[in-house]
């Protein structure tokens, strides 16, 4: 028998439909496997079925998975098998970070310190930290509130590799990072790669990571339909008046302490991208949820369209309200796991523009299918739906109020490039006509259709130096 | 499958407790035989010690209890629901609220309960006491839930959208707590169970010769030696609707949880 991890004929069946159809894949000690498709395909629980841990309501009717040459039960029998043998870092880092454990603890639970001395697990869990580009010294103590989306998944991620497992099932390992933290993650995947021991499954639609690091890769579900994509058009220079501009904010983050953000003076025209680039835990994320009005600042006077508009989302006005929307970091958790998607939406149609009955059904129709997903979801609850379903209902639940600026923080993360590519050419399409779009990312596909991209980084948003100087060469 | 199966016999246990007197052989009032008669044929399990037939007796025993039992179980629940939403919704503003509910908790329950049965009619007083005992604990894991729900991404999207405070907690927190409160229904329904039956063991209950499982635990306990049929009886009905009553609680928890 060979060694290393070996899925043959897997299907995963839920009550009404096989989610999982005839997957197959092995992987050879040192092999870095990657599962690619798109978004609501099964990848996540591909991953999730070789763990042996679906799921209530999905059952795995068929395949073996074996590893190093013994079959893998399904369920608890494979308790002690993941235990030992498996880091597991899942889609949604910031669900799976317990709320009350700081950092150590969080990342101590992939070891065993029974076996290791207290002073060894210490080095472990700092060493872990360091691979994925945290400073130990900072981060140690914190709790998950305290971090951003990035430095959370980071988090996670040292929790997986920290026992240096001889499996590690990556879940989009690198949706929130920027640049430089990717390249870190890189190298420490690399690492692993080729050193004749372990196995890594990655799903991930990275498509740089893929091509750069992947042994094998796995396409799951139907290629995506070939792009018909045109080279991203600028739309019309903008001018006027800004939508939105913001004077002298400065931001602290938690409020009142640790100052993130100084001074920022920020317009978005009609029309026009602004991207926000930084490095994770620079407050981007903040400065979105302060626009929305949804994280106090400590200074700064903000206006929408030369009116100035108060800064706590409950004292605007349905207008102001209608006119500002927010697509959330985390899809997971943006959703009420007890209310149909159809619901999600009809609520800010009635509630912001009025409208209801049949005429709500027929555009909660078209939204969904704005955002290139399938209508007939409008009945499926959240828990059904996948990471990317999620981003992409979130969008749709953000444009159902027709808004005059749309904030969207790293609306792309969780997407597979086409369907990442479709809703950026969506944002291109609303753009032309009038939405202007604030964007936070780490997304180069994003930045390179802003019209203006911006860097915040100690404490200064400001005009990106290596953008503008790509823009004057082309 | 399981679940049809499961709730069938939850129903007809319930549908037992509830409406068992027309099943019954005899009127339960009625004396039917010589007393303390031990179980033979046309009596399943013998007589009481006024010579009342006991299958009869604790078919026709239950409705009462099951009823004043719901009755203050939802009632507790409700306010507990009501005040912990609030007061998770407000934080500083429903620490007054919170303070109270410890108040309550920190006098002995059984107290709280004697003081009420000799104030008012049994069946109030079990409805008032279980509020008093059970009310502010439900009030207490509300509150916590509801701060932790507060902060994520739907709740944030609908105070966003301009909903009222009471439209949120309604339509966004409750429906998202659903579990939990269906699971606290069950142990608060488990506590007026057991209130009920001591009241009722203790003299407060209905008044004889009502059939009452509690009741009948103390008319029936002189005569446990010529038939301990007449007591088992009673008891193990008593047990049966509370674990019935539980294990609701927990389906309740566990479905609240998967979706």
């Amino acid at each position: 028998m060979s060694a290393g991890l070996l899925v043959d004929g897997l299907v995963v069946r839920s009550v009404t439909r096989a989610v999982v159809e005839e997957v197959s894949l092995q992987a050879r000690p040192g092999d870095v496997i990657a599962l690619v498709g798109p978004s609501g395909a099964g990848k996540t629980t591909i991953v999730r079925a070789v763990l042996g841990a679906l799921p209530p309501g999905l059952r795995r009717t068929a395949g073996t998975v074996s590893w190093a040459g013994a079959a893998v039960p399904p369920g608890t029998a494979a308790r002690h098998w993941r235990r030992c043998t498996v880091g597991v870092l899942g889609q949604d880092p910031a669900a799976a970070l317990h709320p009350l454990l700081d950092v150590r603890a969080t990342v101590a639970e992939g070891l065993e310190p029974a076996r290791l001395g207290r002073p060894a697990a210490q080095a472990r869990i700092r060493a872990a930290l360091a691979s994925t580009g945290l400073d130990p010294d900072v981060v140690l103590h914190r709790r998950p509130h305290q971090l951003s989306g990035g430095q959370a998944q980071r988090v996670a991620l040292a929790r997986a590799v920290v026992a240096d497992p001889p499996l590690l099932l990556l879940d989009e390992p690198t949706s929130a990072l920027d640049a430089a933290t990717l390249e870190i993650v890189y190298g420490m995947l690399a690492r692993r790669r080729g050193d004749g021991r372990s196995v890594t499954l990655v799903v991930s639609h990275d498509a740089d990571l893929v091509a750069r690091l992947a042994d094998a890769v796995v396409p799951i579900g139907a290629p995506p339909p070939p792009r018909t994509s045109q080279p991203p058009r600028r739309p019309r220079p903008a001018g006027g008046t800004a939508v939105l501009r913001t004077q002298g904010m400065r931001l602290a983050q938690p409020a009142g302490a640790t100052v993130l953000l100084d001074g920022a003076e920020l317009a978005v025209h009609e029309g026009e991208l602004v991207a926000v680039l930084g490095p994770s835990g620079a407050g981007k994320t903040t400065l979105l949820r302060a626009i929305a009005g949804l994280h106090p600042p400590e200074a700064g006077r903000l206006s929408l369209r030369g009116a100035p508009l108060p800064w706590p989302v409950t004292e605007r006005g349905t207008a102001e309200r209608r006119a500002v929307q927010l697509v959330g970091q985390h899809p997971g958790a943006a959703f009420n796991p007890a209310h149909r998607v159809g619901t999600a939406l009809r609520r800010p149609l009635r509630l912001l523009r009025g409208i209801t009955g049949a005429a709500a059904s027929a555009e909660t129709a078209r939204l969904l299918a704005l955002v290139g997903l399938d209508p007939a979801l409008h009945r499926a609850r959240p828990g059904a739906l996948s990471g990317g379903q999620l981003q992409r209902v979130a969008l749709a639940r953000a444009l159902a109020a027709a808004p005059g600026v749309l904030l969207a923080d790293e609306v792309t993360a969780a997407l597979d490039a086409a369907t990442a590519a479709a809703i950026l050419d969506l944002l291109d399409e609303l753009r032309r006509r009038g939405l202007a779009v604030f964007a936070v990312t780490h997304d180069r596909h994003v930045a390179a259709r802003a019209d203006h991209v911006l860097h915040l980084a100690d404490r200064e948003l400001l005009p990106d130096r290596a953008e503008e100087d790509t823009r004057a060469h082309r | 499958m399981r679940i049809v199966a499961s709730l069938t016999v939850a129903a007809a246990l319930g549908a037992a407790a509830l409406f068992g007197e027309v099943l019954a052989p005899y009127d339960p009032t009625a004396t039917v035989s010589p007393p303390w008669t031990p179980p033979g044929p046309g009596l399943a399990l013998g007589a009481d010690g006024l010579g009342r037939d006991v299958v009869s007796r604790v078919l026709a025993g239950g409705r009462e209890l099951t009823l004043v039992a719901a009755v203050a179980a939802l009632t507790a629940t409700a306010v507990g629901v009501a005040g912990g939403l609030w007061a998770g919704w407000r934080g500083r503003g429903g620490r007054a609220l919170l303070g109270g509910a410890d108040l309550l908790l920190a006098l002995p329950m059984l107290l709280i309960a004697m003081v009420l049965a000799v104030a008012l009619p049994g069946p109030v007083a079990v409805v008032a006491g279980t509020v008093c005992g059970g009310a502010p604990l439900t009030l207490r894991v509300i509150a916590d839930a509801t701060r932790q729900v507060r902060h994520t991404g739907y709740v944030e999207a609908a105070v966003a959208r301009g909903e009222r405070s009471g439209t949120v907690l309604v339509r966004e927190v409750l429906p998202a707590l659903a579990g939990v409160v269906g699971a606290d229904v069950g142990l608060r329904c488990v506590l007026a169970l057991q209130l009920a039956a001591a009241l009722s063991l203790l003299g407060f209950g209905p008044a004889p010769p009502t059939p009452d499982w509690a009741a009948m635990l103390r008319e029936n306990l002189p005569g446990v030696t010529l038939n301990p049929a007449a007591l088992v009886a009673p008891a193990a009905a008593l047990a049966a609707l509370t674990l019935l009553v539980a294990a609701l609680g927990h389906a309740a928890a566990t479905r609240g949880r998967s979706r």
